[in-house]
């Protein structure tokens, strides 16, 4: 609770000086479960600042509460874009602790079940409240059209908020970019692997244009 | 007391909206349901006990203790046909090609076609100009019988014609004195009883601005008091209806009552489905209903399988701002 209030804190006092030009863009990372969302928050934070954002694992629901990285510099075409990234639990809807039993005991699997759920509502608390942009993104190598997907990208551009499809995992296999270019035709899609570092000039070109 | 403060033991009413607020005693922001039969149920599987399960128990002991089962389906039902009949109104087909069978794919569903309003996602079918009152709606994400009769007790009077003489009839002498509720929802029970106490018989009515007065009158007690969903519409039907012979001509007709009437179990199920955000389906599993989520204005931020859970109250960021 103290975490949350401190974070809620400083949320408001960020939303206070929402207009004001220095202030950084919040980048809310969004998408389903285990789409890379913290490997692309990590390959962004290392890239820009050194650090890390969080844990990542093949383990669905890693990211269980949203962290941010405040104050990272993207530097394109000698112009300095400054965003605040926040990297979200995975949404679904539908949780189940037995997809975990594999990896761990029983105990173990129906917590992170009950915290993978607090996390979606936290996500979905966000996404109402707290961020100027969503980087939305997907496996390329799932099928990009469900439920919560045409969902949460229904509820940004209702929001009118800038938002940019990113197609992860492209080092895979079955990954098909084009896939996701047809489900969501009305917003860029950019293709990436964020495990592998491929294509991220790009990413960072758009970023940058983006949420600048 | 179907929710008490975990902290200083105070009860709050089923549907009741203290709580949302922190309890007004000690400012705690932990709460659990219990229902009315709080010792069964916790007796019964501590460990256990889930939502579902504490919805069993709070749903048997409506039953049983409410003396009339019929008239509590009758009205949630009312309300679900509402629902049901708006959603169909505008379903023009969902465009999502995934329809999982899961809990709240209907509501979803139903959401993929309202994002330009996702604010108001819910207002398609209130069409109210208090919509504000129904942002938070708590009142229609909670089970048939969390809703302490209020929006469900104003459905019926919706559709003007006989079913508004009988909610007259009925609701004062039987809310109030409706034992476990009465308790603790006095304040909700008798501003109800009052809002509804002044409404008289079409007949006696002698013009129709008068009672288009009352009818507002009535509307906005009872919007204060319990935020009902319904209160615009029962203005309508109340100004239209002269002719207790004549169904109104325009205006929405919630539902003529009829002979069937689905059974608490399906009334549960259905509303379970459309309005609760965080389904329990046992412990480790849940179903989210995500528009739901994003349309609360409070929201959970801590679950637990015994029934508890913690809600975010918006008054502790206020305080730590006052830290700065």
């Amino acid at each position: 609770m103290g975490l949350f209030t401190e974070l809620k804190d400083s949320i408001s006092r960020a939303t206070d000086r929402l207009f004001s030009e220095q202030e950084p863009k919040r980048i809310g990372i969004y998408g389903p479960p285990n789409a890379g969302k913290t490997t692309l928050a990590n390959r962004i934070a290392r890239d820009w600042t050194g650090d890390a954002v969080g844990a990542e694992s093949h383990v669905p629901h890693e990211t269980r509460r949203a962290r941010r990285k405040e104050n990272v510099e993207i530097e394109r075409d000698g112009k300095t874009v400054t965003i605040d990234i926040v990297d979200t639990p995975g949404v679904t809807t539908k949780v189940d602790y037995e997809e975990f039993t594999d990896e761990m005991d029983e105990e173990d699997a129906i917590r992170r079940s009950r915290e993978a759920t607090e996390g979606v509502a936290e996500a979905m608390h966000w996404l109402r409240e707290d961020v100027d942009g969503v980087i939305y993104v997907l496996d390329s190598a799932e099928d990009p059209i469900t439920q919560v997907n045409t969902m949460l990208i229904g509820i940004v551009e209702s929001r009118d908020l800038p938002v940019l499809i990113f197609a992860n995992k492209t080092d895979l296999e079955e990954s098909s970019v084009k896939r996701i270019e047809d489900a969501f035709p009305q917003h860029k899609t950019i293709p990436l692997s964020a495990k592998e570092g491929d294509n991220m000039d790009e990413v960072y070109d758009n970023i940058a244009e983006y949420f600048g | 007391m179907p929710h008490q403060c975990t902290n200083c033991g105070r009860t709050f009413a089923d549907g009741s909206k203290e709580m949302l607020s922190g309890c007004p005693d000690c400012g705690g922001n932990k709460f659990q349901f219990a229902p009315t039969t709080t010792a069964a149920a916790e007796s019964a599987d501590g460990a256990g006990t889930d939502g579902s399960e504490a919805a069993e128990t709070a749903s048997g002991s409506a039953d049983a203790s409410s003396s009339e089962p019929d008239n509590v389906a009758t009205r949630a039902a009312e309300t679900v046909r509402d629902w049901v009949s708006a959603d169909s109104a505008d379903d023009s087909g969902p465009d999502a090609t995934e329809q999982p069978p899961s809990a709240g794919s209907t509501a979803a569903a139903e959401s993929d076609r309202s994002w330009p309003a996702s604010d108001d996602a819910d207002s398609s079918d209130s069409e109210s100009p208090s919509d504000g009152e129904f942002e938070e709606w708590p009142e229609t994400a909670r089970r048939p019988e969390d809703r302490s009769g209020s929006p469900a007790a104003a459905a019926p009077e919706s559709t003007g014609t006989e079913s508004d003489e009988q909610s007259h009839s009925q609701t004062p002498s039987n809310r109030p004195s409706n034992g476990p509720t009465a308790t603790m929802a006095d304040d909700e029970n008798s501003a109800q009883a009052d809002a509804r106490s002044e409404v008289v018989p079409s007949d006696d009515l002698p013009a129709h601005s008068e009672r288009s007065e009352k009818g507002d009158a009535e509307s906005d007690a009872d919007a204060g008091s319990v935020a009902g969903p319904h209160s615009e519409a029962k203005t309508g039907a109340g100004v239209e209806s002269d002719d207790a012979d004549h169904p109104p001509e325009h205006g929405r007709v919630v539902s003529e009552p009829s002979g069937q009437r689905p059974s608490i179990e399906d009334l549960r199920a259905e509303l379970n489905e459309q309005f609760e955000s965080i389904k329990i389906v046992r412990p480790g599993q849940y179903e989210l209903n995500l528009m739901e989520l994003y349309n609360r204005d409070e929201y959970i931020i801590s679950l637990q399988e015994d029934g508890r859970y913690v809600i975010d109250v918006p008054d502790s960021w206020h305080d730590g701002d006052e830290d700065d």
